[in-house]
């Protein structure tokens, strides 16, 4: 009866509209009340789930992400991936894929991604001829490398839902191939839409164009460098290594770029201060609610419910991966993660999976959610910069989908792609 | 105007002033944070000296920036919510599916407020190891945010009300989600 209280009220409460936070809060406040439980201990539960010090790395990376957008590091991107890769054939969608590669690796958030790069690249591949569907799907779906190629909030947030005995620094590592490889399947969805609707390609600018234009943005590619390099160097812990790349991203944009004035800076800040925010509530009663979770054994529960359908590893994570697209396309990314990581976690164990490639498959997954109708905070994102319908953006969208679903199939039933680069670098 | 929309307006002048309060104070915090832990790693690096009181001062900091942001969050309606089942049967509804959702989450409020000021008598006497303050300092954050999502959401509850009597729909911001 606590578990169907415990689910009926959050799923009421989600249904109608209550913020996720919240619905988390008022269920596990109503399960606890049921239980006899004296009240404060939702609250206590809440207090402390934000009391983590590793959760301190979350602001430092979101205020980085917000000065790299903020700051002007996203046009230099651009420049260096147009002399790199704009020749080839619809190669405005490769500048895209590759910019949101460097620039979501930077900041960490594929929503920082489309306001960057969309507002700079949709308008451009306009204007040389490419359809707003089509640029503004490229936009869309590469923008979720910022969430698997490190640094990335969601990470830390993965590795608390966790229970906390997850290395950051591994999730790292692990992220980087199956960033890189889902941006590959993407540019070849491009490629071929581009040549079947007769694309352009750019005229190759000359290697000293590359070099001079990579000059430029290497700067700002370094803070990814020292917020990933300090961690997997052991010289920082993540939440230094987020400071220092946060205080390393206000100089070089307001001392050597010149971009970030003191209006910049505030907007950054108040920006970052509601992400924060928005993302730590969420982590706060999600701690109460991931208790009750387990206190009711729903991971068991749900494991010998999975067990019951199929005995088969690869079934059991296909229902799981299927699961989680069907919860992605209705709910947001991190609040998906706190709850669904303590229930499809232990599973995952169970049949032998590793938690780092769990963590990976469970951000590809999520992140596609984010691409998706009805609520896709990307696809909305990008619709509103490249000003369509989204009816009109998801006509064409399915060659993007399918790039990134290979991606989640290769994550998923390769353990290589994510676990090669943890385990090469000794991690 | 009606009467009681001016109204409306003057206290909604108020609680905007309030709420963007509470966002310089988050914003003041935040950059503290970013400046304090730039000052850690200058410390152990530089001056051979460790701040120890940082991380503890970090964890007070960002309970500020969780919680009196959450409740500009709920003023500012920007907290990610499933909107579709709630937008799906006409304006008509919608309005009333927000005022059910404003009276809820003032209720919830409410309760966080009381809950909260029995953890923060409880916790008067502990003291925040390094910092040496009342570890109530930290639950004071999650008090005050209880009491304004109950003053932000009781009160749109009550606005909402009065532009219905006035034949009007209440403004609801845009929203700006992040992921």
């Amino acid at each position: 009866m606590g578990l169907a209280i415990l689910l009926g009220m959050f799923a009421g409460a989600v249904v109608i509209g209550v913020p996720v936070a919240f619905a988390m809060g008022i269920a596990a406040a109503s399960a606890f009340w049921y239980e006899g439980f004296p009240l404060l201990i939702t609250f206590q539960r809440t207090m402390s789930g934000i009391s983590v010090f590793a959760l301190l790395a979350i602001p430092f990376f979101v205020f980085a992400g917000e000065i790299m957008l903020h700051g002007g590091i996203a046009i230099r991107l651009v420049r260096f991936a147009g002399a790199l890769v704009g020749h080839i054939r619809g190669g405005l969608a490769t500048v895209n894929i590759l910019s949101s590669m460097l620039f979501g690796g930077i900041s960490g958030s594929a929503i920082a991604d489309i306001s960057a790069l969309g507002s700079i690249l949709i308008p451009v591949m306009k204007e040389k001829g490419y359809h707003a569907d089509y640029a503004v799907n490229v936009t869309v779906t590469s923008s979720i490398a910022g969430i698997v190629i490190p640094p990335s909030h969601n990470m830390i947030i993965y590795a608390v839902a966790a229970g906390g005995g997850i290395s950051v620094s591994k999730l790292f590592l692990a992220g980087v191939v199956p960033g890189v490889m889902m941006c590959l399947c993407l540019a070849v969805a491009a490629y071929w839409i581009a040549v079947r609707r007769n694309y352009p390609a750019e005229p190759f600018p000359g290697w000293v164009s590359v070099a001079k234009t990579g000059a430029i943005a290497i700067p700002g590619l370094i803070t990814a460098v020292i917020i990933v390099g300090g961690v997997l160097s052991g010289i920082f812990t993540v939440t230094e290594s987020g400071a220092f790349g946060a205080i390393y991203a206000v100089i070089l944009t307001s001392v050597f770029y010149r971009t970030l004035g003191w209006k910049e800076f505030t907007i950054a800040l108040t920006s970052a201060v509601r992400t924060t925010a928005m993302v730590m509530i969420l982590i706060g009663f999600a701690g109460a609610f991931a208790y009750l979770l387990a206190l009711y054994q729903v991971p068991d529960k749900l494991s010998e419910l999975l067990l019951g359908i199929s005995s088969k590893t690869w079934m059991i994570l296909l229902m799981i991966n299927l699961m989680l697209l069907v919860l992605g396309m209705i709910m947001d990314m991190a609040a998906l993660i706190l709850i669904c990581t303590p229930i499809f976690l232990p599973i995952a164990k169970d049949l032998g999976m590793d938690p780092i490639q769990f963590g990976i498959m469970m951000l590809v997954n999520l992140g596609l959610g984010l691409c998706t109708p009805p609520v896709g905070t990307c696809l909305f994102a990008g619709c509103a910069v490249g000003r369509i319908r989204i009816e009109d953006a998801v006509k064409s969208i399915f060659p993007f989908y399918l790039a990134i679903f290979v991606a989640l199939i290769l994550v998923t039933y390769v353990p290589a792609v994510s676990m090669t680069l943890p385990a090469l670098l000794g991690e | 105007m009606s009467n009681s929309l001016t109204f409306v307006h003057r206290i909604e002048g108020w609680l905007d002033l309030l709420s963007k309060l509470c966002l310089i104070i988050c914003a003041v915090a935040l950059a503290t944070l970013v400046a304090t832990f730039g000052w850690l790693v200058w410390g152990r690096y530089v001056m051979n000296v460790t701040p120890t009181w940082v991380e503890q001062l970090g964890l007070l900091l960002v309970g500020y920036i969780a919680f009196l942001g959450a409740a500009v969050g709920i003023h500012e309606q920007f907290h990610l919510s499933v909107t579709l089942f709630r937008d799906a049967f006409g304006p008509k509804m919608t309005g009333i599916w927000r005022f059910i959702i404003d009276i809820i989450l003032a209720s919830f409020g409410g309760v966080m407020f009381v809950a909260g000021l029995e953890l923060f008598a409880f916790g008067w006497e502990t003291m925040l190891p390094m910092l040496n303050i009342p570890e109530s300092f930290r639950t004071l954050a999650f008090v005050i945010c209880g009491a304004l999502i109950a003053i932000f959401a009781g009160f749109r509850a009550v606005f909402r009300v009065i532009y219905w009597k006035n034949g009007e729909t209440y403004p609801d911001p845009v929203h700006h989600e992040e992921a």
